[in-house]
């Protein structure tokens, strides 16, 4: 029992925050969100001020995912919680715990279009989990406990708790320990094992399909014990990678739009998918009617929501895949299939050659990903740069690799590896970006400057909107409109200003020394890696086509 | 276009239905009318909801079913057709 004491609502709120073992919070403060921000003064909390909402939100999400914790954001009424906005969509798409605390104005004027007032309550049901807004202090802590288990349980989400400044500022003796009774709601149907594991016993060409949930749940050691018993080939999606250890012989790499060869051609081949927490995003399957068009499928998942929701399942295993994944852990018969895979992963490997003297962004990644020192985290901004890290970079838990998948985000890299190094304060955390996505929220240099954060930044710079640019030229016939930066700032001039260390490269032979000074850098360091803005990401499955149909050069 | 009638039972909280009138207009489903009713001994809310889609009425079931104020989706087999 936490002691009965009395609170104001502000500083209720840090008391649960602490019970929910909350050490670090990201946030901006502001008129309605004073009282709470008088009560942090007071508190153990550690307060991490970032430079824009929009970054403290993608700060609690790289938290989230580096930590596997709640990531918790503040911010006040107004444009203050319009600007979470973006960072609780990307945590809905992603799937990622984070608690959101917006400061309102005072009940007394709500709906009277107040100095910064807006629904925000009402702006959050297309991008939480779920969402509260207090009326009453008695609610408030029970709220909040409810807030950390909504958060976590199930398919894990964000969850935003909007809270006026009166109640913010009323005073309630703390219930103490609130146990939050959520009821579970998904009566699981007992788990079809039976049927899904005759399937997999018949199959003969079966492929393990292992999307971001198996992070979520915390069972990648359940996936490589079914993997080490199994033999299966596999594939992964965006969020999936780092589940599958990169070293097994039977994992194929990435399948989708920018998958490996191999990756798309045996799930195309497949006559059975087994899929793990992933959900048939149109990015995996291309063309979906065309998508692995002899398999049955197996799917496992928490959220019933997603069996059939694009793919019919032919056998549906919905709940913990802790506890799932075991019961179909059985050794298979599959040696030919074995040996096709991995004929195809040694005949389509990544090859890095590449002539001339311009620096090759893939070769670079592979240089950093083979030189950085193990448990480190990669996060990504998104375009090529993005797609490059995914296919060039090894990552040996999920954890390790933070990408904006679901919502594809711009500006997610440097705040998101701002939370992730404070979760993790020893480990190293590079930043992969671009120069179009790091303008998105550059401002969190200043974030990374006052806390001393050694945040590495590997800044693949093709003076373009590179991703838009590679699609106007292929799919637009050249028309490049609007994807031109080449009047970008002097990237190295701005980290200096923010009394960051910057180099920039230009030419193949600098690579491997700058990889490794910035490595060895006792502190944030900015690399500007500059490439020959036509390059393109390599294979590419065009838009609604069949997987199996990819470019691989112009 | 299939038309359904569904019963969901809710727990008695303002915003209970903005949220399912969100999940059925996002999740492509037409509203074809409402009834609302809270039973003031319980604090528990009907909602009887008539939509029309092209698209399986399990699709927006398991979609509301995830809302955390909802007790329960009944799809009525009698009038939806
Ligand atoms: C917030 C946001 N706005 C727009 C987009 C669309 N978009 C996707 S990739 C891309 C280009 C990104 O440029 P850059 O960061 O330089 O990466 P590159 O593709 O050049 O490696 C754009 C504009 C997006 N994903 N997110
Ligand atoms: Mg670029």
């Amino acid at each position: 029992m936490a002691s009965e004491k009395i609170h104001t609502g502000g500083s209720l709120l840090f008391n649960v925050l602490q019970q929910h073992g909350v050490e670090h919070v990201f946030g901006y403060p502001g008129g309605a969100i004073m009282p709470i921000y008088d009560a942090l003064y007071d508190s153990d909390v550690k307060h991490f001020l970032c430079r824009h909402e929009q970054g403290a939100a993608f700060s609690a999400v790289g938290y989230a995912r580096a930590a596997g914790k709640v990531g918790v954001c503040f911010a006040t009424s107004g444009p203050g919680a319009t600007n979470l906005i973006t960072g609780l969509a990307d945590a809905l798409a992603d799937s990622i715990p984070i608690v959101a605390i917006t400061g309102q104005v005072p009940t007394s004027v709500m709906g009277s279009d107040a100095f910064q007032e807006i629904d925000i309550f009402g702006l959050s049901l297309a991008c939480t989990k779920h969402s509260f807004q207090v009326t009453d202090i008695n609610d408030l802590e029970k709220v909040l406990h409810q807030a950390f288990a909504i958060a976590l349980e199930g398919r894990q989400g964000p969850v935003l708790v909007d809270i006026p400044k009166d109640i913010q500022i009323a005073h309630i003796v703390s219930q103490g320990n609130v146990v939050s009774t959520l009821k579970n709601k998904v009566n699981l149907p007992p788990a079809n094992v039976g049927s899904a594991i005759a399937m997999l016993c018949h199959a003969k060409q079966p492929v393990l399909y292992v999307g971001g949930g198996v992070g979520m749940a915390n069972a990648v050691d359940e996936l490589r014990n079914f993997i080490d018993i199994t033999n299966i080939p596999s594939v992964s999606t965006l969020k999936g990678l780092g589940a599958i250890a990169p070293e097994d012989e039977n994992y194929l790499g990435m399948l989708g739009m920018h998958g490996t060869k191999a990756a798309n051609l045996a799930v195309q081949k497949s006559d059975l998918l087994v899929v793990v927490g992933a959900r048939f995003d149109d990015r995996v399957t291309g063309k979906l009617d065309d998508f692995a068009p002899n398999a049955k499928v197996i799917h496992f998942d928490i959220d019933q929501a997603e069996i059939n929701k694009r793919r019919a399942a032919d056998s549906a295993i919905l709940g913990d895949l802790k506890t799932n994944l075991p019961a179909l852990a059985i050794p298979l018969d599959i040696k030919g299939w074995q040996q096709e895979c991995q004929k195809m992963k040694a005949d389509f490997a990544w090859d890095y050659n590449h002539p001339g003297n311009t620096i090759f962004a893939p070769a670079v990644l592979k240089e950093v990903s083979d030189k950085m020192p193990i448990n480190t985290c990669v996060t990504t901004d998104v375009g090529q740069h993005q797609m490059w890290a995914a296919q060039h970079m090894s990552f040996n838990d999920p954890s390790n690799f933070l990408t904006s998948g679901g919502m594809g985000t711009m500006g997610f890299g440097l705040p998101a590896a701002i939370g992730a190094q404070v979760s993790r304060p020893t480990d190293c955390v590079i930043a992969v970006s671009g120069d179009g996505s790091i303008m998105m929220n550059i401002q969190e240099l200043a974030t990374i400057k006052r806390f001393q954060l050694p945040v590495k930044i590997v800044l693949i710079d093709n003076a373009k909107l590179g991703m838009v640019r590679q699609w106007q030229d292929l799919f637009f016939q050249g028309r490049l409109s609007e994807t031109d930066l080449s009047d970008n700032p002097d990237f190295v001039m701005l980290a200096n200003a923010f009394d960051i260390k910057a180099k920039k490269i230009v030419a193949k032979e600098e690579v491997s020394a700058a990889i490794e000074e910035m490595l060895e850098h006792d502190g944030p360091y900015l690399l500007q890696v500059k490439i020959d803005a036509a390059d393109n990401v390599w294979p590419l499955v065009p838009p609604n086509t069949a997987n199996d149909k990819m470019m691989e050069s112009t | 276009m299939n038309h359904y009638r569904l019963i969901i039972k809710a727990d008695d909280k303002q915003v209970v239905l903005e949220r399912i009138l969100q999940v059925a207009r996002y999740r492509g489903f037409l509203i074809e009318g409402i009834n609302a009713q809270v039973n003031t001994g319980t604090n528990i809310g009907t909602i009887e909801l008539m939509v029309r889609s092209e698209r399986p009425i399990s699709f927006l079931v398991d979609q509301i079913n995830k809302l955390i104020d909802i007790k329960d989706v009944k799809v009525d087999t009698n009038t939806s057709q």
